[in-house]
């Protein structure tokens, strides 16, 4: 049962990917190809300049039929939707082409090898922090629940209040006018020094690096969860067994960890993966400030140096990371939730 | 539901929301921020900010990375505050030799303990116009600080600063007072015009600033040559301190104060439109995709599904970089994503509203769905669309932010993120210009922290279930 569930919504969320592609290619569509003839004219110039042997007619000519090659293998002689399917069952296959400016460390231009050398790293620092709030966000958003109204319930939430419009990267800012330029705590970017430790202190090196970022993301980050952990939690502390659990003297901790944590597993996993993926579509260029080498710095220079295939290629592995977050979503919440397999009406 | 039920539901809501604490500071900010907009005019230090935000010569005056004025009070020595002195007192003379001169003098109260950077004169001028600047220290002595000669056809404005035209005559009364040795240290090139100008006149002012404190006469002074063909009029002074306005100054010598305000107005109207715009979309959407059902209902589940798998903030980056894209625009691109954020909620209200029995009463009536939808459905459930429409506000603000981080803000209009992408740029970070960085922020900080206080008040009247026991 779980496997057909599995199975379905995998599909649906390929298919929703592929689909998302197509609009895409089809929105940017006049902005790619302009790229790609200027690539072009750029490739046929720079072999036209190693063939100094030749005389001008015939450079003309090779110049003219290796350009009208190139067209033709990148298909720009095509009528206008088969362009579009053609670059999106490209972009699918993450045939993202080459870049213009960006380079990847090892020099090469090759979109896939830049974004792939990001996606860790923005995956690291993104995990690590969704670790982190989680955490703290359950603990607070259950000590929230366990005395709706007190001081520390209130306290807390005129806090997520006035966190709630900040934006992650001003609170970058801040706190690196501060950590790194006021009190020199933390370094100021990067995810490692230059030249870079070895061994055992490379790993301390990327821990102090993380360290600022990190800190960042978790102080906005948990305060949003813990409310709503607080809610979903108050909501289960009425039900009748929890009263019943209580009666028969079950220690408050146990009850309120082993009893309700349980029943209201399956939405908080939920939230949290949300929130993750939240950060994902919300606060990546926060990496930018702190020149964080993942996605969302790829991002700030993709825009800074004008680099359309980049920039394409970026938004393209974004959208594929976010499908693929959404369906981990529904996947574990049918693991925990027995009902949603099922398939019936929700 | 008519008017009359509406100012009904609005009198209950009212009495419970005047028991939200943090709901009423929320609607004090939300009205101070109207007012701002509102009395924009008054309170903007530069009328034309607005305009003239990116154009250089209208922020020449201004000192560079200035901090602001209050941080005078923690700090040792005083520093000379930006001041404009806008009305000088005209007078019309006669020499012995007959030759009449129109003067404009400016009195200038220095207390400071810095000197000010510069000091600059502006004057309307036409005509042949010998302009001469003097200024009467508080020591008695008179300088005559520089002399031009202009000769306009039309009225001209003409800017004139002592920094640049007066340093060879500072450095002839700097030469008067100084001993030859600590001369031989500085050049007429090199002093600090006004370092010199108020400087108490003694042995090694050259070296030294001692601040020679009270009142300094600034005059301009203009032999009429030709009484039909001149003009001599707006004349001003700028006195350039080193602290300057509210917030200070960036490195374009911008008001800092000024873009704030200025960019107040399209905070709240990006924030309000976007959210507003979304949510009715999205309510909408809701009520007829349940009320319809079947077939509808799936196709509009599926385009909402669509949209709700794109990552927002990506795709602003890339159509803004693409498209570089107005302001409208851009409002329109995050209405077309945010109105799904309504939907399922609204959905599920809507799904049980259809079953009751004065639905089936009006269809029975024969009533068409329109009127069902508009008359009967939507009015009970846009009340319930007030709070999402209050907390999406600040994401809308927080989004067109971060694009204008990243530059690609709409360019004829001064926004919040668009000052925070300048400081940036300007390295204000690693050069600890706090006031350029901290008060832009913080506005949207306070802006979204505003409709948050609205949000969650309205969220728990309309919501009785996350109540407190």
């Amino acid at each position: 049962m779980y496997k057909w569930f599995a199975t379905k919504r995998i599909l649906k969320g390929l298919f929703m990917y592929a689909l998302l592609i197509f609009i895409m290619s089809a929105l940017f569509n006049s902005v790619v190809e302009t790229t790609m003839r200027a690539q072009i004219e750029e490739q046929v110039r720079l072999e036209s300049m190693r063939l100094k042997s030749k005389n001008t007619t015939a450079l003309q000519k090779f110049q003219a039929e290796r350009r009208e090659q190139l067209i033709k293998n990148n298909k720009l002689d095509r009528p206008i939707w088969e362009r579009i399917v053609y670059r999106a069952i490209n972009t699918i296959t993450f045939n993202f082409g080459k870049s213009t400016i960006i380079k990847s460390s090892r020099g090469e231009r090759d979109v896939l090898t830049i974004i792939a050398e990001a996606i860790p790293r923005s995956l690291m620092l993104f995990t690590a922090a969704a670790v982190f709030e989680i955490l703290i966000g359950i603990y607070l958003g259950l000590k929230k629940a366990q005395k709706p109204g007190g001081s520390m319930d209130k306290t807390t939430s005129l806090i997520t209040m006035i966190v709630y419009g900040m934006p992650t990267w001003w609170l970058a800012m801040i706190l690196i006018m501060f950590f790194v330029y006021t009190v020199k705590l933390f370094p100021s970017s990067g995810v490692h020094s230059v030249p870079a430790p070895e061994g055992f202190m490379y790993i301390l090196d990327m821990l102090w690096h993380t360290a600022l970022p990190l800190l960042t993301l978790v102080l906005i980050g948990f305060w949003g969860l813990a409310f709503v952990v607080r809610n979903i939690v108050l909501g289960i502390l009425q039900e009748d067994y929890i009263m019943a659990a209580r009666a028969r003297g079950i220690p408050e901790n146990s009850v309120l960890f082993g009893h309700t944590l349980r029943t209201a597993a399956p939405p908080l996993i939920t939230m949290s993966l949300l929130s993750l993926l939240g950060s994902i579509s919300g606060s990546i260029i926060f990496e930018g400030i702190f020149s964080w080498p993942g996605l969302g710095n790829l991002y700030w220079i993709a825009v800074q140096q004008n680099d359309i295939p980049v920039l394409m290629g970026d938004l393209a592995i974004t959208i594929g990371l976010y499908q693929a977050g959404l369906v981990i979503l529904d996947l574990t919440y049918g693991f925990l939730d027995p009902r949603i397999k099922v398939g019936g009406k929700a | 539901m008519n008017i009359k039920d509406l100012g009904y539901w609005f009198r209950d809501f009212w009495a419970e929301f005047r028991r939200e604490g943090s709901g009423l500071v929320g609607l004090a900010l939300l009205i101070l921020f109207l007012l701002v907009t509102i009395f924009e005019n008054p309170l903007l230090p530069f009328k034309e900010t607005n305009s003239r935000w990116r154009d250089i010569t209208y922020w020449q005056d201004n000192p560079i990375n200035a901090p602001p004025v209050w941080t005078n009070l923690f700090a040792q020595k005083k520093a000379a505050r930006t001041i404009n002195l806008e009305k000088g007192k005209r007078e019309e003379l006669t020499d012995d030799e007959g030759n009449s001169y129109v003067q404009d003098s400016f009195l200038y109260h220095f207390t400071a303990d810095k000197a000010p950077l510069d000091i600059i004169f502006h004057s309307t001028i036409q005509g042949m116009v010998p302009y001469i600047i003097e200024v009467e220290r508080p020591d008695g002595a008179t300088i005559q600080l520089t002399q031009q000669y202009f000769e306009y056809s039309d009225t001209t404005p003409v800017r004139i600063s002592v920094n640049n035209d007066g340093k060879d005559s500072l450095f002839t009364f700097l030469k008067i007072h100084d001993s030859e040795d600590n001369l031989s240290m500085v050049s007429s090139g090199s002093i600090r015009s006004t370092e010199i100008l108020f400087n108490k006149a003694r042995e090694g002012m050259a070296g030294s600033f001692e601040a020679l404190k009270g009142n300094y006469r600034f005059i301009i002074k203009a032999l009429v040559l030709d009484p039909d063909q001149f003009v001599l009029q707006d004349s001003h002074i700028v006195v350039t301190g080193s602290v300057s306005g509210l917030l200070g100054t960036d490195n374009m010598k911008r008001d800092i104060f000024s873009g704030l305000v200025a960019g107040l107005k399209w905070a709240l109207f990006i924030g309000l439109f976007t959210s507003a715009v979304s949510v009715l979309i999205g309510v909408f959407y809701g009520i007829m995709s349940a009320y319809f059902g079947g077939i509808v209902d799936t196709i509009m589940q599926f385009i909402y599904q669509i949209f709700v798998s794109i990552p927002l903030l990506p795709v602003l980056i890339v159509v803004s970089a693409v498209f570089k894209p107005s302001i409208w625009f851009l409002i329109g691109v995050m209405v077309i994503f945010f109105w799904p954020g309504s939907v399922m909620t609204v959905r599920s209200m809507a799904f049980q509203i259809k079953e009751e029995t004065y639905i089936e009463a009006a269809r029975a009536l024969g009533a068409g769905h329109r009127r069902i939808i508009f008359n009967h459905m939507a009015p009970l459930l846009i009340p319930y669309s007030f709070a999402s429409m209050a907390l999406s506000v600040p994401s809308a603000i927080v989004y067109e932010s971060s694009v204008s981080l990243l530059g690609l803000g709409d360019a004829s209009i001064v926004t919040w993120g668009q000052i925070l992408h300048d400081a940036m740029l300007g390295n204000a970070i690693l050069n600890g210009l706090w006031w350029w960085v901290i008060p832009p922020g913080l506005a949207i900080a306070i802006m979204g922290m505003t409709f948050a206080f609205l949000g969650f008040a309205m969220d728990r009247i309309l919501h009785p279930k996350l109540r407190t026991r």
